[in-house]
């Protein structure tokens, strides 16, 4: 889970390194979804989420279809 | 994971932002006795943090890494690693303040240089690679 100067950059790596593509967003999604993911977790009242908040979670910042489906 | 796990596991996070880094077992055994040791394994095993392969020490407690990674985060006053991007952007988020990560770009090493301010990348001008499909993430968490 990586950060990249562009989609460009992320292709040459993938390539380079024998990978297969993956999911890419931007740095702006990014910080939206890591903000709903994390922001309780030192919360003294803290929960552990279920497997469908964070489906949920997901689902609201439009990462739909099968590479965001968690088991 | 019961009640007094969940305790454990707030005590390992608050100690990890006072510290800057993880807790020990050690210092942790001090803290809280020995009942801390089965609850470590317990808490790992509901991937509410991660152990080293030793199954004591912490290896993350998502989203901060107890080892040095290439994304350094400085947020409110203190500096840690976040086990990938994700986490990076998660510290600030968790400690509600703005915050700063560094890190280089994998493919050329460009450094990158990202403040976060309000949930917001700036500049907002860099994409986010996620390899593993989400259905795998824990397969194998310390690479994805």
């Amino acid at each position: 889970m990586n950060l990249f100067r562009s989609e460009e950059h992320v292709g040459r790596w993938l390539d380079q390194n024998g990978y297969e593509a993956g999911e890419t967003i931007s740095a702006g999604k990014l910080a939206k979804l890591a903000h709903a993911w994390w922001s309780d977790r030192l919360a003294p009242g803290w929960q552990p989420h279920t497997r469908d908040q964070n489906q949920a979670i997901l689902d609201r910042h439009g990462l739909t279809g099968s590479f965001w489906q968690l088991p | 994971m019961d009640d007094h796990d969940v305790q454990i596991r707030n005590h390992i996070y608050r100690r990890f932002v006072e510290l800057g880094r993880a807790p020990t077992f050690t210092e942790l055994k001090d803290e809280l006795g020995d009942g801390v040791e089965p609850a470590l394994r317990r808490l790992h095993d509901a991937h509410a943090l991660v152990l080293e392969s030793d199954r004591t020490e912490i290896r993350m407690a998502n989203p901060f890494s107890a080892v040095p990674t290439p994304y350094r985060v400085e947020a409110g006053g203190g500096s840690w690693y976040g086990n990938c991007a994700w986490d990076a952007f998660g510290i600030p988020a968790a400690l509600h303040v703005e915050g700063h990560v560094s890190s280089a770009c994998p493919d050329c090493g460009e450094p990158i240089e990202i403040d976060i301010c309000d949930e917001r990348p700036v500049p907002d001008e860099h994409v986010f690679h996620v390899a593993v499909p989400a259905a795998h993430w824990w397969d194998d968490i310390v690479f994805t």
